[in-house]
């Protein structure tokens, strides 16, 4: 690793900070626009006052809400994301259990868009305004629009509920079962794809038009290199950086869909458990999802950027 | 003896059965298998004493035995690990306890543990039962499987009380050790034995190998999946991944009744209740005029084609058609009438009409009742400014704050009828916004309601207590729920309730 990555890794090390407390500031000044009150929930149908009164000083809901988010800070840069208002469970442990159910729909939405887009977006590209090339570009604007939940329920009804092939709910360890881990993913995992096929489709599709148009390509053509070559050796090589980009966004925006896609297949993951929590205001609990997701996106982030160094020798000499 | 024995069979004799209960399976009743259940809420605690709401009541019954059972078609007492009571002196209640019985951590459930939980129960300062116990003064062990509550008054809704939280029975010894955690690791009696619990996800049981009745529990196994949409979790049993889908809406059961083949649904009368609750503590609802007008501008049979699908019953007060304690002739106390309503409003000063604030809930079901109840309203220049929020928030506000004037609620229903009025309209009840005494009638009634033994004379107060609540447009009661069960056909011996908390002890898995 030279120098420069790992000055571009420290960096982005310490953007963390700034992009953290900016994420939970944020959910925090949100949360308390939210109406409602966790001690009502804990209360229970029938609270008095003084009961709902006592548990909001129990859990430190009646100190300034700086104060809260300043003590809550406090902890989580400790290591200790604290624990939740309703039920008292760490919040550490609640996330990591239910991360890798998240993880496993996400990132095999990934694969499933890069397998199924880029082969699209190929063949739009290199048939430009032909038959195919519509066809392409409308299901792909068709992908954009449908929403991911309701495909997610068309989906179930036909798959799961209709010939079976698919489990309809829930969710299995990869570890532990891969396959019926899989066989639970693969639903969810398809219709939070969808968006992300199209997304990639449509730009590599715009991207590798604009390189095979490109004068040098003329030049390759001239020199009398076959199309196919061309393609896989010049043309993908140039549109790879969109792609990574292209694929880093539809990641962090598949991510964010999990929250309805899990509440259609009741998946265990931190989609569901960010509704629960937002719903009842258990804000330790939000924090702390959203705490492990930025990380998880400035990740992701991280590993981008040094994979455009890689693919491109370029960035290092700028 | 003749006083127990009357008080055990009497609520059996008088109450006239109006649900229809499935006859049970003439199969053998096959032991092992887990049933696997959709739960549509996660539990708030799994301790009866400190949990507060009533879904989790799903998830208690099989861990915890209560004191007194009830019958499932008429809510009549009958044994649970007390196995006969009597009222020695009219504040005195004696129970006599089942021998042998064990609690899951090996314990006895003898006299002193009884003692022990009522006394928890009435005092613990996180009980949420304490309101129930107000007539509790003191518990006295008199012999071992033998005690004594003596009471501040006459309350003979007492038994059935115990048949609710407050009468189940966890282990004195799991509370002293673990102290707030037994919300989360509860010990009790039951015929299944808490195993694990992951927030949002599932509730583990497994079978209570030494449960005192030795044919019982059939299966080896209960899995409570917790999938918050109901939808999701109709649909988890349509694919045979769970068993049993409880809770669901009248539209759901359409969706079901077209998967015949494949699922069985179930569809019985409950004690549930949606009604408008006001707040007369002050303007404009403070004017019995305008509480009644809003209780002639409801169309109640409306309300219930179009937000229940027509499977619900039409209410008028608490107490739904066909129950022991309501009174028939109230039936068509509140018809759909309009023109009264405006004639009404017009009287009590409101010639144009009238802005009320109507406080609801967020989901989408329940604005959807908003809206038909909106229009309703409309209709008799009574114009509703909707307000919504989550569930506890709104009720919160409601009750313990004071804002808005009507909120729409679900009223859950309580094993003993007397429960209901206690708890809407009394000075100090939950559900009364305004904290406004009851009128003297009622309050005669009430004491009435709870003092006599005899179910004749009980089903008198009740009727008085029903008319004195429609007299005075305390509420305006629209529609008892159905409750809608969906489960797989292999599924044998489910007993619907009137309560529509749905017990799965019983229930076996044929092959």
């Amino acid at each position: 690793m030279n120098r420069r990555q790992l000055l571009l890794i420290g960096s982005r090390l310490l953007q963390v900070v700034p992009v953290v407390i900016l994420a939970t500031v944020a959910i925090f000044g949100l949360l308390q626009l939210v109406p409602g009150d966790p001690a009502a929930v804990i209360a229970g149908e029938y609270a008095t006052a003084e009961r709902i009164a006592d548990i909001r000083r129990m859990l430190g809901l009646d100190r300034p809400v700086w104060e809260q988010y300043v003590v809550w800070l406090g902890h989580a840069v400790q290591g200790d994301l604290s624990a939740s208002l309703i039920t008292g469970q760490p919040v550490l442990d609640e996330v990591l259990r239910r991360l890798p159910n998240t993880l496993l729909i996400t990132v095999l939405a990934l694969v499933l868009a890069v397998l199924i887009g880029v082969p699209l977006g190929i063949l739009a590209a290199t048939r430009v305004d032909r038959p195919t090339d519509r066809i392409v570009t409308t299901i792909a604007s068709l992908g954009v629009a449908v929403p991911n939940f309701w495909l997610g329920m068309i989906l179930v009804g036909f798959f799961a509920l209709g010939l079976g092939w698919f489990p309809t709910t829930g969710a299995a360890s990869l570890t532990q079962d891969p396959l019926r881990a899989l066989s639970h993913a693969a639903l969810p995992a398809l219709a939070l794809a969808t968006g992300g096929i199209a997304e990639i489709t449509r730009q590599l599709r715009s991207a590798l038009i604009e390189v095979l148009s490109s004068q040098y390509v003329r030049t390759l053509h001239a020199k009398g290199l076959s199309n196919a070559r061309i393609l896989w050796q010049h043309g993908l090589k140039n549109v790879s950086l969109t792609l990574l980009t292209v694929v880093g966004l539809v990641f962090n925006r598949a991510l964010g869909a999990t929250v309805a896609i899990e509440a259609v297949f009741a998946i265990p993951g931190t989609g569901s458990l960010v509704v629960a929590s937002a719903t009842n205001k258990d804000f330790p609990v939000v924090q702390g999802v959203v705490f492990v997701l930025v990380l998880i996106v400035i990740g992701l982030n991280l590993m981008i950027d040094l994979l455009y160094s890689l693919l491109d020798p370029r960035v290092n000499r700028r | 003896m003749h006083r127990r024995h009357a008080l055990v069979t009497l609520g059996a004799l008088a109450a006239t059965p109006f649900l229809a209960v499935p006859s049970p399976a003439r199969a053998e009743k096959r032991r092992g298998g887990i049933l696997k259940v959709s739960a549509p809420f996660n539990p708030s605690t799994l301790d009866p004493i400190t949990g507060g709401l009533g879904s989790d009541h799903m998830v208690l019954y099989p861990i915890f035995d209560t004191l007194v059972d009830f019958e499932p078609a008429t809510l009549a007492p009958r044994p649970g690990l007390a196995t006969s009571w009597e009222f020695t002196d009219p504040t005195t209640l004696v129970l006599a306890l089942r021998p042998d019985v064990l609690f899951h951590d090996g314990t006895k459930m003898d006299a002193a543990a009884v003692k022990a939980n009522l006394d928890r129960a009435r005092t613990d300062e996180r009980s949420a039962v304490k309101g129930d116990l107000q007539s509790l003064q003191s518990v006295e062990v008199v012999g071992p499987l033998q005690v004594a509550l003596r009471l501040s008054r006459p309350d003979t809704a007492l038994p059935l009380i115990l048949a609710d939280r407050a009468g189940m029975m966890c282990s004195p010894k799991a509370i002293a050790e673990r102290g707030r955690q037994h919300d989360r690791n509860p010990v009790g009696t039951g015929p299944f034995r808490f195993e694990r619990w992951n927030d949002n996800d599932a509730v583990v049981l497994v079978r209570n190998e030494a449960y005192w009745d030795k044919q019982r529990p059939y299966l080896d196994g209960i899995h409570f999946r917790i999938i918050t949409d109901l939808n999701t979790g109709l649909r988890a049993v349509l694919a045979g991944e769970t068993n049993f889908a409880y809770r669901l809406n009248p539209q759901q059961k359409i969706v079901a009744d077209r998967m015949a083949s494949r699922v069985r649904v179930s569809s019985t009368p409950t004690i549930a209740d949606y009604h408008l609750l006001f707040n007369y503590g002050r303007a404009p609802l403070q004017d019995v005029r305008v509480r009644q007008a809003i209780n002639f501008a409801l169309d109640r049979d409306g309300f219930n084609k179009a937000a229940l699908l027509g499977l619900g019953v039409p209410a008028q007060t608490m107490l739904p058609p066909g129950y022991w304690a309501h009174d028939e002739s109230l039936n068509n106390f509140y018809t759909h009438d309009p023109a009264r309503a405006r004639k009404l409003l017009a009287e009590a000063g409101h010639p144009n009409g009238i802005d009320i604030r109507f406080f609801g809930y967020s989901d989408q079901a329940s604005q959807q009742r908003h809206e038909i109840i909106i229009e309703q309203l409309r209709q008799s220049g009574i114009r509703a400014q909707m307000m919504v929020g989550s569930s506890a928030d709104m009720y919160q506000r409601f009750m313990v704050q004071g804002e808005g004037d009507m909120l729409l609620a679900l009223w859950t229903g309580r094993p003993d009828p007397s429960q209901p009025f206690l708890l809407v309209y009394g000075e100090n009840g939950f559900n009364n916004a305004g904290k406004v005494p009851p009128p003297p009638e009622m309050v005669r009634a009430q004491a009435a309601s709870q003092s006599e033994s005899s179910q004749e004379a009980r089903k008198r107060a009740f009727a008085q207590l029903e008319r004195a609540a429609l007299e005075h447009a305390l509420s305006a009661e629209l529609a008892f729920v159905p409750g809608i069960e969906v489960f797989t056909p292999n599924v044998q011996g489910y007993v619907p309730n009137l309560l529509g908390k749905p017990k799965f002890n019983d229930i076996f898995l044929a092959d």
